[in-house]
């Protein structure tokens, strides 16, 4: 349970809100981080820490591509195939990207490692074919640097150590107190 | 500045209130603009474009200021370059509108071919055929060929359970977000929101149960297509082959008005049977809204298990007998009788009532009369300083204030807690003053949770308060300070943690506060101020107001004699001193207010349904249902409202008036009547407060706003307007003459000890009538004993707990919450009594 669990750090998200459900996609993020992905059992802990139906918390989940309401792998790549940059390949470099991996798009490898997402703008139009992984974007791709991305990702893998941290991520685009 | 504003629209030239918006304006002289998303009960967004009109606005010269003025002298109008939404914008003086220009009709084709793109066209099959306005303003508007190709159709779910009494057609959807706008700013139940983006979009709830509102078969009326339906009504009928018969609410004190549609069908043998409720509009009492208990209740009307016949015991056995038989053996039963006492239940007919009444003081000579389930006083102190005649709720806001006591109005009146939160969101002053905090609780400016034991004393002392200005700076005096000061005052009662002599020191504590004079006025006699009492059936008030009640005769008079009460009648069933009961619509056996008929010489019910009282009396009269017969209930306003009867009388089933009246013929009570109006005629001379009414004035409506019903019914949704009858209120004496304070007496109650039993209300608690409607059943509230860590050493959450009370022993799941206050118990899902009940616990081994 996240609400026991962070106590402390919930309780300073809530605080830089005038209006306590303000903190609904801060704790949604936190809540991801924890679980992976957000599901329906996190959803519902953030509607009831925030006094919001679930229904209202599962409404954000789905407006916003960032949140998975389906378990995911560790990495999941979110490739942008708008207007802009499948004029630029991305519809290709998809089909090269899961074929690379033996997987369709929403699906996730075997070994649990990545999954592919399409996503809408990511407002990277002028370097794609583009994709996010884990809050970071990877441009102006292409098959080689698709496998270099892939090698680096299972380096980390293996190794154990954490590519990034995506709390620190988030962190790093909350408003500090004073700031 | 003048408040209202002048401008025209297709050539009508109108004046309305400052800040209209245009669509209603061009509503409210007849002309009407097209709409999806917008609705005058909620907030403008202008979502689906469909109400695109021309707005032009007074052109002036920018040197001068002054107006421009074309060569004919009429002003200048420019009418800018686009069209514009007509449900957001606000009116202008000067301002003209044209809705019927080929710019504007043109939009309108180009906008349902929109809709219509991922639309199935699968009318024939959808319960919104023939009353759809999507439906409807495509064969207006609309181009009857599409360019799109037929397999680019997005395709969806069809049948997603929102709940269970919702369902809802994806691919019909066209994200108008009504329903959403309506569970957030009506209902402030959020659970409808939209999922996902763009032609994914979707309608979802995770509310648990789904759908989880007391309110959710309103969003299919205002849904403007087939997304939203009813589980209730579901594939039953098409629109075009319902009848509407006007009905009024038998469920609870708010006496919503309603409208029953029926249909003959070939599995009933022909007749008509209940296919949906819907609302009817009555803007003083329930707008365009129900609530999911008054719109599903109807099912125990069709119920097969109805009593059809009179019944009489022979040889130990019921069997069917004549109606002559059994009414002959009645009158004669009661006649010959040591002593005789009336009960009855509190959602009867006024004429029934006063049938009872005139066939046991005229008749039997007895003031023997009183009803079952007595839990709530001041009928009395209501007829002197209730809420005066001609008041609106919905007329409540800044300024005014509202004071709500001991009820849980959102469980037990939910149209009077909507239209109280309305209030408080328009910025009128509610406070709240119970034994544990309740849904109104959030909305309210002052939540005073007073220890249940001592709500009265919280009342008393914050009417002391109001009296002598004090500089007191507790919430109390804060409390006493806003209800005084404010312009328009309403008090509402009820009876939660209550015993029946508590309700009667409340009633009269909050009278003693509205008639404080508040330079030179006090809160009563006037529109929008005084006392509502939250009864707990549809027609307690019509109880009090005919005389059955055994020291008031019709018109509040004092009886010569005081008669048996209640609990009179039920020590006097078991010790043998009353020798003959008759019980009409109430089952005092499976209420537990009788273990069994006792020593009763005699038990005459008169009932729908075989209960537990039933089965154990001598003679059976079958009563016709609500939606059988005709007649009239007067709600917790007072409000005088005529229903109509809308199926044909299960069986060899009479009105519950009509039997009383022909037993009362035979017992020499006078002539039988043999028609309602009349009856309603005779009860107009005793009860003197009826007077003036009668079912030709009761029937009188008058122009509301917003305009619902007719051809538009993409505007207000598919409530019925009201061509039936509005009701009237009477009026209270406060209104012609000047109410002294009533005298406070000081009485303590005693209580035993032990846990204080707090009954607290459920909207689906189990009942006779509300067990057998089918949608319901999965939604009936759990039985469960709210208590205190402090008291709840030997037990955990989930236990399962025998509840003992004087009355009644209920099995029930414990919770164990800090929410109730140390020596308390809340009982939730049943029928118990308050107050002055112990609890008496134990735990039961699994």
């Amino acid at each position: 349970m996240i609400a026991e669990k962070y106590a402390k750090e919930i309780e300073g998200i809530i605080a830089r809100y005038p209006s306590k459900k303000s903190a609904v996609l801060p704790l949604m993020h936190l809540a991801q981080r924890e679980y992976g992905y957000t599901s329906e059992s996190a959803m519902k802990e953030v509607a009831s820490i925030l006094d919001l139906d679930p229904t209202q918390v599962l409404s954000l989940a789905g407006f916003y591509t960032m949140f998975y309401e389906e378990p995911v792998g560790k990495y999941v790549l979110e490739i942008c195939n708008d207007l802009a940059c499948a004029l630029r390949g991305a519809d290709e470099f998809v089909d090269m990207a899961c074929k690379k991996l033996d997987i369709t798009p929403e699906e996730t490898t075997d070994d649990g490692l990545f999954t592919i997402k399409t996503v809408m703008c990511l407002g990277a139009c002028d370097r794609a074919p583009m994709l996010q992984c884990n809050m970071s974007f990877e441009e102006n791709l292409n098959e080689e640097k698709f496998d270099a991305l892939l090698g680096r990702l299972r380096a980390e893998a293996t190794a154990g150590t954490p590519s990034f941290s995506v709390a620190e991520k988030m962190a790093s685009y909350a408003v500090k107190d004073g700031a | 500045m003048s408040d209202l504003v002048t401008l025209t629209i297709d050539g009508t030239e109108l004046s309305v209130p400052k800040g209209t918006r245009v669509a209603d304006a061009a509503k409210s002289v007849g002309i009407d603009i097209p709409v999806f998303c917008h609705h005058p009960k909620l907030e403008p967004v202008g979502a689906c474009r469909m109400c695109l009109v021309e707005i032009g606005m007074p052109m002036r010269d920018r040197a001068t200021g002054e107006p421009m003025l074309n060569e004919d002298g009429s002003p200048k109008i420019n009418f800018g370059r686009g069209l514009q939404t007509s449900c957001t914008a606000v009116v202008g003086e000067g301002m003209v509108v044209h809705t019927d220009t080929e710019a504007v009709t043109d939009v309108r084709g180009t906008l349902l071919e929109f809709q219509l793109v991922n639309h199935p066209l699968d009318c024939p099959i959808c319960d919104k055929g023939g009353e759809c306005p999507l439906q409807n303003l495509v064969m207006d508007h609309g181009k009857m060929e599409s360019r799109v190709y037929f397999e680019d159709k997005r395709r969806s779910d069809k049948h997603v359970s929102l709940g269970d009494l919702i369902f809802l057609d994806r691919e019909r959807c066209i994200q108008c977000a009504r329903c959403i706008r309506f569970q957030d700013e009506v209902a402030d139940d959020r659970v409808l929101q939209f999922h996902n983006r763009g032609v994914n979009l979707e309608i979802v709830t995770m509310s648990d149960p789904g759908f989880d509102s007391y309110w959710s078969g309103n969003t299919t009326d205002i849904c403007p297509v087939g997304a939203l339906t009813t589980a209730d009504f579901r594939f039953g009928a098409r629109p075009w082959e319902m009848t509407p018969s006007a009905s009024i609410c038998s469920q609870c004190a708010v006496g919503c008005n309603m409208t029953v549609n029926t249909r003959r069908e070939a599995r009933s043998g022909g007749k008509p049977v209940i296919k949906r409720i819907l609302p009817r509009q009555n803007e003083a009492v329930n707008e365009l809204w129900l609530c999911d208990k008054g719109r599903f209740t109807h099912d125990y009307v069709a119920s097969p298990e109805r009593l059809t016949s009179p019944m009489m015991r022979k040889d130990g056995e019921l069997v069917a007998v004549s109606w002559d038989e059994a009414l002959n053996a009645a009158a004669e039963g009661l006649q010959a009788a040591s002593s005789v006492a009336g009960l009855a239940g509190q959602r009867l007919s006024n004429e029934d009532y006063f049938m009872l009444q005139k066939l046991f003081r005229k008749g039997l000579k007895s003031g023997n009369l009183d009803v079952n389930n007595r839990q709530i006083g001041g009928g009395d102190v209501v007829a002197q300083v209730g809420i005066a005649a001609g008041s609106d709720l919905q007329q409540l806001g800044k300024g005014d204030a509202i004071l709500v006591v001991a009820s849980d109005l959102h469980e037990e009146a939910p149209l009077w807690w909507l239209r109280v939160k309305q209030a408080a969101d328009r910025g009128a002053a509610l406070v709240v003053i119970n034994g544990r905090s309740t849904r109104l609780s959030s909305h309210a400016t002052h939540n005073l949770q007073a220890d249940s034991g001592d709500i009265v004393a919280t009342v008393r002392q914050l009417v002391s308060m109001a009296k002598v200005e004090t500089d007191g700076t507790g919430a109390l005096d804060a409390a006493a300070e806003t209800l005084i000061t404010a312009n328009n005052l309403v008090a509402f009662y009820g009876y939660e943690g209550l015993s029946y002599e508590e309700t009667e020191s409340l009633a009269k504590a909050l009278a003693n506060l509205l008639l404080i004079q508040m330079d030179g006025e006090p809160h009563v006699g006037r529109m929008n101020n005084g006392l509502i009492p939250v009864w707990p059936y549809a027609n307690t008030q019509g109880a009090w107001d005919m005389g059955i009640h055994p020291a008031l005769l019709p018109s509040y008079k004092a009886a010569k004699m005081t008669g048996m009460d209640a609990v009179a009648m039920f020590a006097g069933a078991a010790d043998g001193s009353l020798d003959a009961l008759y019980v009409v619509g109430a089952d005092p056996i499976g209420d537990g207010w009788m273990a069994d008929r006792g020593k009763l010489g005699l038990l005459i019910v008169q009932e729908l349904f075989m209960t537990k009282t039933a089965v154990t009396a001598d003679i059976i009269f079958p009563a016709q249902s609500w939606a059988e017969r005709d007649g009239t209930f007067t709600n917790g306003e007072r409000r005088v409202q005529r229903y109509y009867p809308a199926i044909r009388p299960a069986g060899d089933s009479r009105p519950d008036w009509q039997i009383l009246s022909q037993l009362g013929e035979r017992v020499g009570a006078g002539k039988a009547e043999t028609v309602t109006s009349l009856v309603f005629r005779s009860l107009t001379k005793a009860a003197r407060q009826y007077k003036g009414m009668d079912y030709r004035s009761l029937g009188q409506v008058e122009a509301q706003w917003p305009v619902v019903g007719g051809d538009d019914r993409y505007y207000g949704g598919n409530a019925f307007a009201n061509t039936a009858g509005l009701g009237k209120q009477w009026a209270a004496v406060a209104e012609s003459k000047a109410v002294k304070q009533f005298e406070m007496d000081d009485a303590v109650s005693s209580r035993e000890d032990g846990l204080l039993l707090i009954n607290a209300a459920s909207l689906y608690t189990a009942g006779t009538l509300i067990d057998k409607s089918a949608v319901l059943a999965p939604r009936m509230a759990k039985i469960t004993l709210t208590i205190n860590p402090v008291d709840a050493t030997a037990y955990e959450d989930g236990d399962t707990l025998m509840v003992r009370t004087d009355r009644v022993t209920v099995q029930a799941t414990a919770v164990v919450s800090d929410d109730v206050m140390v020596g308390t118990a809340v009982l939730r899902g049943v029928k118990a009594m308050n107050g002055t009940a112990v609890a008496r616990l134990s735990k039961i081994k699994e």
